[in-house]
């Protein structure tokens, strides 16, 4: 297997999870209730755990130390879609990205715990249990809140059209796609996107809200290859704050 | 008074400075209602009593369930149930048999087809109630009744719920996967923090630095 088409899998998944994982986790302390501030934090957790495993991986493929790799890279090395890195907003935008994220997060480890690469499956399966949760706690409160009151569907429709773009901007292709697939290491984007296109919508249809039509849509393309909003390198910076105050500080 | 705040995320919210308007007063009684949740640790062991969580609905108590009591410790199974649906006998000293005392009333109301109840005991007060197992009946007077006649012999038994079988909503067998890794989440536990090992350490190491 080529090793560059490895570790730009890995890199991807990895780079999702950690940003992701860092922006859920602006929420601690400012949750709309306790309990749901436990469990966003809990999950953000998580997914910051998640982004260990991956760049773990990476590391025994020969790149660096997974700190050095999560803290020291400026905006334009890191290979995350655009929709995690958007600013959370308010609650529902936020909501909205984790049902939108999760749902394909779990489909890719689906397919991973079965990937012929074999640190990869191992880490999937381990770790696949959590996503599930993940998706559960998304799919909860998008189906209660999506057919609750007037406010909670608009604000909720509105986050969804304007989080779309973005979320079909998380399959974009790599360059060594079609290279992953033969292998049977990863089923590739395309598939990715079709289950969780069924995915969305069976949950969709239990709610008030609408999925405006996709074929009118300008993917965000671009953060699997180093092109990313204003907002990546600012939450990079803040994120690598204490990090880079001494890089050496054990704890 | 105005507080600076050195959390960006605070800093970012631009509050304004000065008196903070108070809050809206809430109707009294406006909150969730409240939901009791069960744990199983593992296979082998009883759903056991967790605790209580506030939630709009079931599905809802049921992920702040998870949440809440299956966060730090072996989970396989979770069961959620509205508090309002247990229904509770009468407490027995420690050391009695509640059943021992205990005067079943005709039922109130009666299903037509029996259907089955979960049955919980607590031992002593103080501990949690623990599944013992579960009976048929027509109401929840029979199931105690029923209750007694099959499990009233392990005292000593303090207390006992009883709980439609339908009421109670219970994890799925296929998401036991959901807390394959909570054991290894120690950074949950505040024993896998050495903080006093590094305190020690410290003051060894700066015993003749004047403070």
């Amino acid at each position: 297997m080529n090793e560059l088409a490895l570790k730009d899998l890995l890199y991807k998944l990895a780079d999702d999870q950690l940003i992701l994982g860092h922006r859920n986790s602006e929420w601690t302390g400012f949750g709309p209730i306790l309990e749901e501030d436990i469990a966003f934090s809990s999950m953000a957790q998580d997914k910051i755990g998640h982004s260990l495993a991956f760049y773990t991986l990476l590391h025994e493929l020969g790149e660096a130390d997974p700190d050095t790799v999560a803290f020291t890279r400026n905006a334009g090395q890191f290979h995350n879609n655009q929709l995690v890195e958007l600013p959370n907003g308010e609650y529902d935008f936020s909501l909205i990205r984790h049902f939108l994220y999760d749902n394909a997060e779990i489909i890719r480890f689906e397919m991973l715990s079965n990937s012929s690469y074999e640190p990869i499956a191992k880490v999937a399966t381990k770790l696949k249990g959590e996503v599930k949760y993940h998706v559960l706690h998304a799919n909860t409160w998008i189906k209660n809140l999506g057919s609750s009151t007037e406010e909670a569907i608009l604000r909720l429709q509105s986050s969804l059209n304007e989080a779309l773009p973005y979320a079909l901007g998380m399959f974009e292709k790599s360059k060594y796609e079609q290279e992953l697939i033969e292998a049977g290491v990863y089923g590739g984007e395309e598939a990715v996107k079709a289950e969780w296109l069924q995915r969305i919508q069976a949950v969709l249809e239990k709610t008030e809200l609408k999925l405006p039509d996709l074929a009118s849509i300008e993917p965000k393309f671009g953060g699997r290859y180093g092109e990313h909003t204003e907002h990546l390198q600012p939450l990079l910076d803040e994120m690598a704050e204490v990090f880079k105050i001494d890089p050496t500080a054990e704890w | 008074m105005s507080l600076k705040s050195l959390d960006p995320r605070v800093t970012r919210l631009h509050l304004p400075d000065g008196e903070v308007p108070p809050m809206e007063e809430k109707p009294a009684l406006d909150q969730f209602e409240t939901y009791e949740a069960f744990h199983q640790k593992k296979e082998s062991t009883p759903h056991a009593y967790a605790g209580p969580v506030h939630a709009p609905n079931e599905d809802v108590a049921f992920l702040f369930a998870k949440e809440q009591y299956s966060r730090r410790f072996p989970c396989v199974s979770l069961w959620v149930v509205r508090t309002e649906n247990i229904q509770v006998t009468p407490y027995a000293n420690d050391g009695e048999n509640v059943y021992d005392i205990l005067r079943v009333e005709a039922p109130a109301t009666q299903s037509e087809q029996p259907e089955p109840y979960e049955i919980f005991h607590l031992k002593k007060r103080g501990k949690a109630h623990t599944h013992v197992g579960r009976v048929v009946a027509t109401s929840y007077q029979e199931a105690l009744q029923e209750a007694k006649n099959q499990f009233g012999d392990k005292a000593p038994i303090v207390n006992v719920w009883v709980v439609k079988s339908k009421d109670v909503l219970q994890s799925a067998e296929d998401d036991k996967d959901m807390w394959a890794t909570t054991p290894d989440k120690k950074y949950r536990e505040a024993i896998a923090y050495k903080v006093m090992d590094k305190i020690t350490k410290y003051k060894e190491e700066n015993k003749n630095t004047p403070a």
